[in-house]
């Protein structure tokens, strides 16, 4: 009979697994196809489409440049990460690029003048799932990147408890492993294995 | 029949108990990377920089002419004399200045070689990039860009196979895991729970950012 702590360890391993089964395999395909930038298949930066169009804005009432933004984003219907600096290029004028899986917005709004040009790139189904990948909104050594978007947390949300869960699923094998007797020495030499493995990369 | 499906059962049983604890410590590389990159103001620990060094190289004839791969086996042929290694970069040449800018990058470090073309002097700036970088390092290599020259060096290039590998024998584990589970008629009912509330959260996530 195994015991509480066996059977809810084992339930965990199983349960994280399952729930989390729809993400693990957008990551590791996404994954697979951004190793291979030269699958014609996957082919999504040549097949964009690039569109401009100018619009009709009101000024927005706040004075904060993020808001400024936001409020513009509202007006234009579009949705998305302000990704990088909002720069300020001559009075009145502020430029700003908004970016969400499938779609990088360049926007530059006279507000003095009323009038909005957005110039938009759209990529197919493999740039969604490529972007998507990575998309949290922040990246390391870039401090011009700060998430902003609602949505963008969630979807960061999303992949740390991802990553959480499968570390516990991780964890939750190995006590699984380890407390199967007879399994113990091939058990091991898979998983010494895949440690040794893994410290050459580390030590190179 | 029985014998034929518990067979089948023992052995996707043991496959996915025995491939599961080789990419174990994958696994963790990748989840715990993940974290990292999502979270920068977490330090990664001890990065330093490393002592600057002078030295005299031979650069190969016409490189200014180079472009892409052939550009980066002559920046190798320089690392080499410079006793330098690792995965290059974008390899930058400056017409105006006659300089070659070579980054590399390893696990545990960062290198540049910067070199004159006319006098052939070089040096090379090296930092330490922290405790915790390997790991940002694997997770992002060989990685989508610079797709004409990754993987320059050998130790990414086997790295590249083994990333996709675990990737490949993660799919495994979960459709292997999915059997496993499917077996267990007293774990059905919650199990397929999970799954549609999984489901239910990734179509959810998925349609807040894609719509």
């Amino acid at each position: 009979m195994p015991s509480v702590a066996e059977l809810w360890i084992r339930r965990l391993h199983m349960y994280i697994g399952l729930y989390f089964l729809f993400f693990l395999w957008l990551f590791c395909l996404s994954g697979i196809v951004l190793n291979h930038p030269k699958w014609t298949f996957a082919e999504f930066w040549n097949e964009r489409r690039q569109t401009s169009r100018e619009v009709q804005i009101s000024r927005p009432a706040d004075t904060e440049d993020l808001a400024i933004c936001r409020s513009l984003l509202e007006q234009t219907g579009i949705r998305g990460e302000i990704s990088g600096n909002i720069n300020r290029t001559a009075p009145g004028v502020i430029s700003f690029r908004v970016v969400r899986p499938g779609d990088i917005y360049d926007i530059k709004a006279d507000l003095d003048s009323r009038q909005a040009r957005i110039d938009q790139i759209h990529v197919n189904g493999w740039g969604v799932m490529n972007m998507l990948h990575s998309f949290s909104g922040v990246r390391r050594g870039d401090p011009t990147l700060h998430q902003n978007w609602w949505a963008t947390g969630i979807w960061r949300f999303s992949m740390d408890a991802l990553s959480v869960g499968m570390v516990i699923t991780v964890l939750g094998g190995i006590y699984l492993w380890f407390i199967q007797i007879r399994k113990r020495f091939w058990g091991a030499v898979a998983l010494l294995l895949g440690i040794a493995t893994l410290g050459l990369f580390l030590v190179a | 029949m029985g014998s034929r499906r518990s067979l089948f059962y023992v052995l996707t049983r043991n496959l996915h108990l025995y491939i599961g604890l080789f990419l174990s410590p994958f696994v963790l590389v990748f989840a715990v990377s993940v974290i990292l990159l999502n979270h920068p103001g977490i330090p990664l620990g001890g990065s330093r920089a490393l002592e600057a060094a002078t030295l005299h190289v031979e650069v190969p004839p016409g490189f200014d002419r180079l472009e892409d791969i052939d550009r980066v086996r002559q920046a190798r042929e320089i690392m080499r004399q410079a006793d330098v290694s690792g995965e290059v970069g974008f390899v930058g040449y400056s017409r105006s200045e006659g300089t070659i800018t070579i980054p590399v990058s390893r696990p545990w470090s960062e290198a540049t070689v910067r070199v004159s073309a006319k006098t052939g002097m070089a040096s090379i700036t090296q930092r330490r990039t922290g405790f915790l970088a390997p790991l940002i390092f694997l997770h992002k290599m060989p990685g989508p860009h610079l797709a004409n020259i990754r993987g320059n060096w050998a130790m990414v290039r086997a790295w590249g196979w083994l990333a996709n590998g675990t990737a490949w024998l993660l799919l495994f584990l979960a459709l292997s895991g999915i059997y496993l589970w499917a077996i267990l008629k007293s774990e059905r009912t919650v199990g397929l729970f999970l799954i549609v509330a999984g489901l239910a959260s990734f179509l959810g996530a998925l349609y807040a950012i894609c719509r």
